[in-house]
C-alpha cells in the first residue's frame, strides 16, 4: 500500500510513535538474532523490563533463547517466520510469552521483527483443560475396573451368554434343554457334623472345598449354578450346548470324589458327599426382577435330587439317560430299577470310573 | 464457570502476600492442576482427596494459621463474588475448616 502524503502540519513520526506505544502487541526490531534491540513499544518493554533495565543493550537471542540456532537462522534468512514461546518471572507471576520473529520489511541488513503477546490466561485455561481430562480419564479408568468387577459379580450368578442377553435386552428368556446333564452333590451328615456348629470354621472350610470344586467343574467344561447349604449344583450342556455333556459331568464327578478323598487324607474335617446325576430336560433361567439369579428347574434336577440321598457316602448315581450317553466310557454298575418320587420305575447305575480302573 | 472460579482463585491467591511466597516455586502447570483439582474436589466434580492424600500433600509445605485463613477468605471471596449461594458458600468452608488440621502444621 502506497503510503499518502501527510496532511500539512501533522507530524507523521510523532503519530507512528504513538500507535506504536498505544498497541497492546509487544514490538521491537533487533539487529539480527545475536544482535542489540534496537527499538521497541512499551508493551514490549512491559514484558520484558529488563530491556530498559539493563545497561548494555540486550540482544534478541537473551529474551527468546534458540533464536541464534543454525535452523532458526537459516528459516529467517529465507524470509519465513520464526514463532516460539518464552516464560518470564514478572514480579510473583510466572507469564507466558508467544513471540513472531520474521524479516523486517524493507531492511536488507539481517533486522528482524519481533512481536510479542502475553498468552499466559490461555496457558492456564489449558493447563486447567489438561488437568480436567486426566481427571476425567482417571475416573473412567476407575469406572471401566468397577464395571469390570460388577461384570465378574454378575458372571458368578449367571452364565455368561445369558449375562450378555440380559446386558443386550434388560430380560431373558427361560430356555429349555433337552441335552445337558445335571449334577447335585451334598455331604453326609452335615448337620450333624461337629464343624457345623462352628460357623466361621464351617464357612472356611466350605469355601475352600466349593472353590476347588468350581476349578474342577470348569475344568471338565461344566458351570456350577448355585450351592444351598452344604449342596453344589452344577450342570453341563447349558446354555451352551455341549454334545460331551453327560461325560463332562460324570468326569467332573469322579474328580470331586478324588479331591475329597485326597483331601480328607490330609485334614482334620472329613467331607463325605453324596452325587446324584441325571440327564433328563431343564429349564433355565434368570429368576428375580430386583435380585437376580440364574437357576435350572425341571426333571433333570429333580431326578438328580433324588438320586443324591439313595447313595452311600463317597458315591456317584446316574440316571439310564446318562448311562447311555456314556456308552460304556466309565465303568458303571447297574442298581437295578427303583421307585422314584415323581418319576415311577427308573434303572439306577453306580458311576465307578473310567473302563481300565483308573479315575480322571 | 468452574474454570472461571479456579482462574479468579488462581490469581488471588498469587496477588496475595501472605499466600504467593508458598507457590514462588512452583511451576504455572503444577499450580493450575492443583487449583484445579482443589476446586473439583470441593464442587463436587470428578476428584476425590482422601484425607491422607491431603495430609501427605501439605505435610513438607510449612502452612500456618494466617495462610490457612488467608485461604479460606479468598476462596469464599472468590465463590461469593461468582454467584455461590451463601448457604453454598457455607458449607464449602465447613468442609474447609473440618480438613484444617490435614493442612496446618505450624
Amino acid at each position: 500500500m502506497a503510503a499518502k502524503p501527510a496532511p500539512k502540519g501533522l507530524d507523521l513520526d510523532r503519530v507512528r510513535a504513538l500507535l506504536l506505544d498505544s498497541a497492546t502487541v509487544g514490538l521491537a526490531v533487533a539487529a539480527g538474532a545475536e544482535g542489540p534491540i534496537l527499538l521497541c513499544n512499551d508493551a514490549f518493554q512491559a514484558l520484558f523490563p529488563a530491556v530498559a533495565e539493563a545497561e548494555a543493550a540486550l540482544r534478541l537471542v537473551d529474551i527468546v533463547p534458540g533464536t541464534a540456532d543454525p535452523a532458526v537462522l537459516e528459516r529467517l534468512a529465507a524470509g519465513d517466520r520464526h514463532t516460539a514461546e518464552v516464560e518470564v518471572k514478572l514480579g510473583r507471576r510466572r507469564l507466558v510469552i508467544a513471540v513472531e520473529i520474521s524479516p523486517a520489511i524493507g531492511h536488507a541488513d539481517g533486522e528482524l521483527m519481533i512481536q510479542c503477546q502475553n498468552v499466559s490466561k490461555l496457558k492456564e485455561l489449558e493447563y486447567m483443560i489438561d488437568s480436567y481430562s486426566k481427571m476425567i480419564e482417571r475416573q473412567n479408568r476407575d469406572l471401566a475396573k468397577e464395571k469390570e468387577r460388577v461384570e465378574r459379580l454378575l458372571l458368578n450368578i449367571m452364565p455368561r451368554r445369558v449375562y450378555e442377553e440380559w446386558r443386550e435386552f434388560g430380560i431373558t428368556t427361560p430356555e429349555r434343554f433337552d441335552d445337558a446333564t445335571v449334577l447335585l452333590l451334598d455331604f453326609v451328615g452335615f448337620t450333624e457334623m461337629s464343624v457345623a456348629h462352628d460357623p466361621p470354621k464351617l464357612i472356611a472350610e466350605l469355601n475352600d472345598i466349593f472353590t476347588s470344586f468350581d476349578r474342577i467343574v470348569e475344568e471338565f467344561g461344566c458351570e456350577r449354578l448355585k450351592t444351598i447349604g452344604d449342596a453344589y449344583l452344577a450342570a453341563s450342556g447349558l446354555p451352551e450346548p455341549n454334545p460331551e455333556h453327560a461325560r463332562n459331568i460324570a468326569r467332573a464327578a469322579l474328580r470331586l470324589v478324588r479331591y475329597l478323598e485326597r483331601r480328607n487324607a490330609i485334614s482334620e474335617v472329613r467331607w463325605n458327599c453324596r452325587i446324584g446325576i441325571s440327564s433328563k430336560p431343564v429349564i433355565g433361567s434368570v429368576v428375580g426382577t430386583q435380585k437376580y439369579v440364574y437357576d435350572i428347574f425341571g426333571p433333570g434336577v429333580n431326578l438328580a435330587s433324588r438320586l443324591e440321598p439313595l447313595c452311600g457316602p463317597m458315591q456317584i448315581l446316574l440316571d439310564d439317560r446318562t448311562h447311555e450317553l456314556l456308552a460304556g466310557e466309565l465303568a458303571c454298575a447297574s442298581l437295578g430299577s427303583q421307585t422314584i418320587r415323581g418319576f415311577g420305575e427308573q434303572h439306577i447305575y453306580r458311576l465307578e470310573g473310567t473302563t481300565s480302573g483308573e479315575r480322571p | 464457570m468452574i474454570s472461571r472460579i479456579v482462574l479468579s482463585f488462581y490469581d488471588r491467591v498469587l496477588d496475595s502476600d501472605v499466600l504467593a511466597p508458598y507457590f514462588e516455586h512452583v511451576d504455572m502447570p503444577v499450580l493450575i492442576d492443583h487449583q484445579t483439582k482443589f476446586i473439583a474436589y470441593l464442587t463436587g466434580g470428578p476428584a476425590s482427596i482422601s484425607d491422607e492424600a491431603l495430609r501427605l500433600a501439605h505435610a513438607n509445605r510449612g502452612i500456618d494459621r494466617a495462610a490457612f485463613e488467608e485461604m479460606r477468605r479468598l476462596l469464599a471471596e472468590t465463590l461469593e463474588e461468582h454467584g455461590l449461594e451463601p448457604a453454598d458458600v457455607d458449607s464449602v468452608m465447613a468442609e474447609i475448616d473440618r480438613r484444617a488440621g490435614l493442612v496446618v502444621t505450624r
